[in-house]
């Protein structure tokens, strides 16, 4: 073996060496850490966990998900060197006990087991409740007790509630909303009359008369309403939690319900692909805390695309010009520098920009020429769909500019001295020849700016994002997609669930899906982004002059 | 390898191939051609308009932001809107005499003596069918205001009985053209000398039902009669009258009295050139303490609380004009009462009216040369004079919306003007400077924008946020820059490629990462844990670069043949499972170190040693979070430029019997710290204007504080947290605009000075 001398391992530089790679471990390990913890904890939360019921030492008995187990801070004494550990459950039925979430010490737990009997019932408000069938009822008679027979009936009972709250959801969104609508309208007809200072009666009562029989369907709509509501309402279960508290609740106001305890692994998994689905497909509830997230999904992707139609002609006509057009010197190089630094100004700045001169600068103005009407109540002069697409399309072009520019210096330069010496005009060279070859580079560019505008949430916060948005976008009332409606946003979400509602603790796994997806979402275009860029590179590795 | 030829169509030749088997006539050709030319000439056009539009409208939105910030700097403006003469046969060498406007000022009232007039302004017709005499027995002797509104006010006769009068100003509609209706409301007597002495000069206050008034008497005797009318919610129908005689000091002739409208202090100006503060809460018998208020010793000659009634204003004979507020309760000990705590611009000539502002700390004030100055308490400043008019000032009123005035003069002349400052607390000093806000010791650099109640001094001193944006942006850099840069040149220099392949572009994807994500990471799930992991993280910071040397030093002195593994990434696994097991380590003797180390409660031990207090959402937290999102692009730009330098250079160190180290030190990172130096620079910016992370993971306190156990706000949090409550075109607003703009001219400079080196660094390597 070799003499081993310090100053030589000093000298030798290995150590910084060493260092610069735990530097890049440690990077990575935070990296990998994080997507893991995203990972599995946007993912963890469809899984049907076991419910556990534990008897105290003093006889009572909890019943709930194990969520975590922790050492007892402050609690090292002799005996417990390391300290007592405590066990956290959701135990749910946040009506009866006011908190989802209950810590057991450990030491208080005498036994535990798994009752195959315990239900698990996701509810429209007070979130799930866990326990026991104890009987059904339709109006007064009683159809079925106890937990076999409940079971049974439980299903088929539940099917059908479904289809009357589907007819009830049919009449509140379409009819009633749809006769809403018109008197909406007819109203703003009126006001219109009366800006324009037309004295024209026969026009007016025409109006009114119109408003008047809408107003009678809305009464038949909404006696039909009523009787489907009473109907429902006829439907109960009562059940009983682990103590032996009873709560009788609607069956209107279920969601569904499954046996923890009694499913196989794929009926789980079933399970578990149900409630991914249902997330993805479902409107929120409790204040954005359970439920799905659908209209931010659909929110985040109409803005996106509108962004990316508003966004795509600007940055590639510019690029076109800077690289194409313009004539190569100082100026064309400021301008390159300055809007490639575009790209590094603060998000926020681009919404206070927006707020003041989308929102209140045009948006006002469109306001008082064309929907006076309306007035005092903003139409275009508040935060909506299009001032916050038109702001992310302006904080984004810089991206597509300089991504265009790039795939346009990668077309060789024998592909356009050729068609242009072969007879075409500049245009025709343009257009046949250096725009196809340019287009992974224009696609990658609109990718980049896709993926950019789909996190940002800071910017919308000031020019149109909100928390709950009554109705969507796009809907079948003309002129079917509303630009001037505020709108929800996955970015948001996140901060709005995590920050901003009562319940943080029952709200974190909603948060963690909705960055999962979110997440997905951003890695899976960059991916993409960065695999055209790939290929794009090397197509013209060889012919690049 | 395959190339995809682009599909080279026959130029736009429909025309042509419309005809196969025939020429195209020379006719149809040219027609073609010029057709041809001129859709190219059209093209070109739509690129140049389009693309210099793009890229103007790009740029404009710096020019946006500020035209929206430059009104807040825009110099005061004023002028008189009219100039009119009261009615000749009043008398106006009284000196009980009080105007009022309405806040459109349509119509003015002036009360002298017995006489209420109204004028309709600007003609300053008479208002017909209201006004005239009130039904006042005795002689008027003195009038004031009560409280701060400008339309109750308090007629005092010789004979010791003070009048309450309210004047209504009510706005009424025709179609469009609204016309104000003036009515006035006069109030049963209140007997406020108990003897037959002549009262000389009072002073009103009302807080709900409570009514304080003052009166002074020849002799220079004060009499205090409070006033309890039954509320509406109060059983007894009985009015309760209490009355006192406040002690005053010898040889004092007082000129001026003003009380709060909490009934908490009554104050005097004397003609010796003093204030005098009597304490009336206590019911019992008053200390009084005084302080002069010059040394010359000249007299007060006018005097009144500002809007929020505590910092008061004195006029002197001089035409001093100073702002004057009480001592706090610890140094009221001192028996000094009151301290000054600016001084503005003097008048030529004896101050004779002061009157305050409703909305903000600004007030008027007037001399016996009809001189009328604006002035703004906060910002100490002047800001705008009127002429003169040689004539002295009987009263003068600032209107309720702060945007202008009346003023009545000895002569009868009644002026209205208007003023233009909507942004008055808003100077390049009180945004950026000290500035002594009303109930602070000291000029203070306090950011605070809104408060629940109308009397608030709003503070937009912007160093706060400021020193919040740069120590968010510090504390994350001390992080980032180690582990982005050295990660670089690990990656640039020592990975073997195929690993480089994979490792760089997933490093640069975290750099998409939203950030709203890490901060909702940050805030519910690190700054929790970090709360109890703490210990645990120091540790692993102190004890990581030792274990990674250790395990250096294992793997050279191991035999040679196991060195030679290095080229297929063994090393960077022996470094990752080394770091892996150090922090491991660290978390699971996390609570033991804290035993140990910190005596088994870090938090106690921080307060005992340094004085320190944890909060749960503090500097390190932001560190990590926002560490995260700068360190892939420090990662990104400065790998670049490492392996930008020429590989035969490299390749000609190495061969020439340089080490790797030596190559690394004294090649490689000395040609690319241009490179290096601009993604710092890149990432610095990125780190200044990042908002969700900061937003989420801070307290969002504005506090000036090192310390990394505590938070603060930085200038994107702020505009994120305030401007969905700022009114449109405000001075919040304008303000927040100008944070904006700050944050892109900062960005904007320091991307483009990073652009410059870099381009000078390609130039350079162009060269080989």
């Amino acid at each position: 073996m070799q003499s081993f001398s310090l100053k030589k391992f000093l000298d030798s530089g290995s150590l910084f060496i060493w260092l610069c790679g735990g530097a890049l471990s440690l990077s990575l390990l935070m990296i990998g850490g994080l997507l893991t913890l995203i990972l599995i904890n946007g993912m963890g939360y469809f899984w049907p966990k076991d419910l556990i019921q534990l008897t105290l030492n003093d006889g009572s008995l909890v019943l709930g998900e194990w969520v975590a187990t922790e050492v007892i801070p402050d609690s090292e004494s002799v005996e417990h060197p390391k300290g007592k550990k405590r066990v956290q459950l959701k135990v749910g039925n946040r009506d009866l006990y006011g908190l989802d979430f209950r810590w057991v010490d450990q030491a208080d737990i005498v036994n535990e087991e798994y009752p195959s009997d315990v239900v698990a019932f996701e509810r429209l408000e007070w979130g799930n409740f866990y326990g026991r069938i104890k009987e059904i009822q339709e109006s007064e008679t009683l159809v079925a007790s106890g937990h076999e027979n409940g079971m049974a009936v439980l299903f088929p009972l539940l099917e059908r509630t479904n289809g009357i709250q589907a007819q009830i959801h049919n009449i509140e969104q379409n009819e009633i909303g749809e006769l809403n609508h018109s008197i909406e309208q007819a109203r703003l007809q009126l006001r219109a009359l009366e800006l324009s200072g037309e004295t024209g009666v026969g026009e007016r009562v025409m109006i009114e008369t119109k408003v008047q029989e809408l107003e009678a369907l809305y009464e038949i709509q909404n006696a039909a309403l009523i009787a489907l509501y009473e109907k429902l309402e006829q439907f109960r279960i009562t059940v009983v939690d682990v103590g032996g508290e009873e709560k009788t609740f609607q069956f209107g106001s279920l969601v569904k319900f499954w046996l923890p305890n009694g499913m196989g692994v794929y009926e789980k998994l079933f399970m578990y692909v149900q409630s991914f689905w249902g997330v993805l497909s479902e409107e929120p509830r409790e204040a954005n805390t359970e439920g799905g997230i659908f209209p931010a999904i659909f929110g985040t992707v109409l803005m996106v695309v509108i962004m990316s139609i508003a966004v795509v002609p600007f940055g590639v006509l510019a690029a076109i010009y800077l690289k194409e057009y313009a004539k190569q010197g100082l100026v064309t190089r400021m301008i390159r520098i300055a809007v490639n630094n575009l790209a590094g100004v603060p998000s926020i700045v681009f919404g206070v920009f927006g707020l003041g001169f989308f929102v209140y600068a045009v948006g006002g103005t469109l306001d008082q020429l064309f929907f006076a009407e309306a007035l005092p109540n903003p139409t275009f002069g508040t935060g909506g769909m299009l001032w916050a697409s038109l702001t992310l399309a302006l904080m984004t072009v810089p991206v597509v500019i300089v991504a265009t520019e790039e795939g346009l210096s990668a077309v060789p330069r024998e592909y356009r001295e050729g068609s242009l010496g072969l007879g075409a005009t500049k245009l025709e060279a343009l257009w046949r020849v250096v725009l196809p070859c340019a287009m992974p580079g224009i696609l990658t560019g609109l990718i980049l700016a896709i993926s950019r505008a789909t996190g940002e949430v800071a910017p919308l916060m000031l020019t149109g994002v909100v928390k709950l948005a009554p109705s969507l976008p796009l809907d079948s009332f003309f002129p079917f997609l509303h630009l001037d409606r505020k709108f929800m946003h996955l970015g948001f979400h996140i901060y709005d669930v995590g920050f901003q509602s009562p319940n943080v603790e029952a709200a974190k796994p909603m948060v963690y899906v909705t960055t999962f997806i979110l997440v997905l979402v951003v890695i899976l275009l960059n991916m993409a982004a960065i695999m055209i860029r790939t290929r794009m590179r090397k197509r013209y590795a060889g012919s690049s002059v | 390898m395959r190339m995809n030829t682009p599909n080279f169509l026959p130029i736009s030749g429909k025309e042509i191939s419309s005809a196969p088997g025939q020429w195209a006539t020379r006719k149809t050709r040219t027609t073609h051609r010029r057709l041809r030319h001129t859709v190219d000439r059209l093209a070109s056009m739509v690129v140049w308009v389009g693309g210099i539009a793009t890229i103007i409208s790009i740029l404009g939105i710096f020019l946006y932001l500020m035209w929206e910030v430059i009104p807040l700097f825009r110099s005061t403006s004023g002028n008189v809107s009219s100039n009119v003469q009261v009615k000749k046969e009043m008398d106006f060498t009284s000196e009980a005499t009080v105007i009022g406007l309405d806040e459109y000022q349509e119509v003015v009232f002036v009360l002298m003596q017995k006489q209420l007039h109204f004028l309709r302004m600007p003609q300053g017709n008479p208002v017909p069918e209201i006004g005239g005499e009130l039904e006042i027995s005795g002689t008027v002797q003195s009038s004031v205001l009560i409280g701060q509104k400008g339309n109750r006010l308090s007629v005092a006769t010789q004979e010791g009985f003070v009048v309450p009068v309210t004047i209504f100003f009510q706005p009424v509609f025709e179609g469009d053209t609204r016309t104000i209706v003036p009515t006035s409301q006069i109030k049963k007597p209140i007997r406020v000398i108990p003897n037959e002495e002549e009262l000389v000069r009072h002073a009103h206050s009302q807080q709900d039902e409570r009514q304080m008034i003052v009166a002074q008497t020849r002799t220079g005797n004060l009499w205090l009669t409070l006033v309890e009318e039954p509320g509406d919610f109060s059983l007894s129908e009985e009015v309760i009258v209490t009355q006192r005689q406040l002690e005053v000091p010898e040889h004092v002739n007082i000129t001026h009295m003003v009380l709060d409208g909490f009934g908490k202090r009554l104050v005097a100006g004397t003609e010796q050139g003093e204030l005098l503060e009597w304490t009336l809460q206590n019911g019992g018998k008053e200390d009084v303490h005084r302080v002069s208020v010059g040394e010359s010793g000249e007299a007060v000659t006018a005097l009144t609380y500002l809007n929020g009634e505590r910092t008061l204003v004195v006029g002197t004979q001089s035409g001093q004009v100073m702002t004057w507020v009480p001592m706090d309760e610890r140094q009221a000990r001192s028996m000094v009462p009151f301290r000054k705590v600016s001084t503005f611009q003097a008048h030529n000539g004896v101050v004779q009216a002061i009157s305050p502002s409703q909305r903000d700390k600004g007030f008027l004030t007037a001399d016996s040369d009809g001189h009328v100055i604006l002035h703004h308490a906060t910002t100490g400043q002047t800001i705008f004079e009127f002429e003169a008019v040689s004539s002295e000032t009987r009263a003068l009123r600032f209107s309720s919306k702060a945007d202008g005035g009346a003023w009545l003069g000895a002569d009868g002349r009644l002026r209205t003007f208007s003023i233009d400052n909507p942004h008055p607390e808003i100077t390049f000093q009180s945004l950026f400077f000290p500035v002594t806000y009303e109930g602070y010791e000291d000029p203070q650099l306090i950011w605070q924008s809104s408060s629940g109640s109308d009397d608030f001094e709003p503070k937009f001193g912007m160093m706060p946020l400021i020193f919040g944006t740069l120590k968010g942006t510090i504390y994350a850099m001390i992080l980032a820059v180690p582990l982005a840069v050295m990660g670089a040149v690990y990656t640039a220099m020592f990975m073997h490629p195929h690993l480089r392949a994979i490792i760089k572009p997933s490093i640069e994807i975290m750099a998409a990462l939203p950030s709203v994500v890490l901060g909702f990471l940050a805030g519910l799930w690190f700054a929790p844990l970090l709360e109890e992991i703490f210990p645990a993280v120091v540790t692993g910071t102190l004890i990581l670069p030792v274990v990674i040397g250790l395990v250096c030093l294992l793997w050279q002195i191991l035999p040679r043949s196991l060195g030679g593994l290095d080229k297929y990434g063994v090393d960077l696994l022996i470094i990752v499972v080394a770091v892996m097991g150090t922090v491991g380590m660290c978390l699971a003797f996390n609570s033991s170190i804290e035993m140990i180390v910190f005596g088994g409660n870090y938090k106690q031990w921080l307060t005992d040693h340094f004085g320190l207090v944890y909060d749960q959402r503090n500097a390190i937290v932001i560190s990590f979070a926002m560490g995260f999102a700068v360190i892939p692009i420090i990662f990104s730009i400065a790998e670049d430029s490492l392996s930008n330098v020429p590989r035969h250079l490299v390749a000609g160190s190495l061969a020439l019997g340089a080490t790797q180290w030596q190559t690394l030190t004294r090649l490689v990172l000395i040609s690319a710290s241009p490179g290096i130096f601009s993604a710092l620079m890149i990432g610095f910016g990125r780190a200044v204007g990042e908002t969700m992370i900061v937003l989420m993971a801070t307290g969002n306190t504005p506090i000036l504080d090192w310390s990394v156990f505590n938070g603060f706000r930085t200038l994107s949090a702020n505009i994120a947290v305030e401007m969905p409550e700022a009114p449109h075109g405000g001075t919040l607003y304008r303000v927040l605009f100008l944070s904006g703009l700050i944050l892109f001219a900062f960005t904007f400079g320091i991307n483009t000075m990073a652009e410059l080196i870099r381009q000078r660094l390609r130039e350079k390597y162009s060269q080989f």
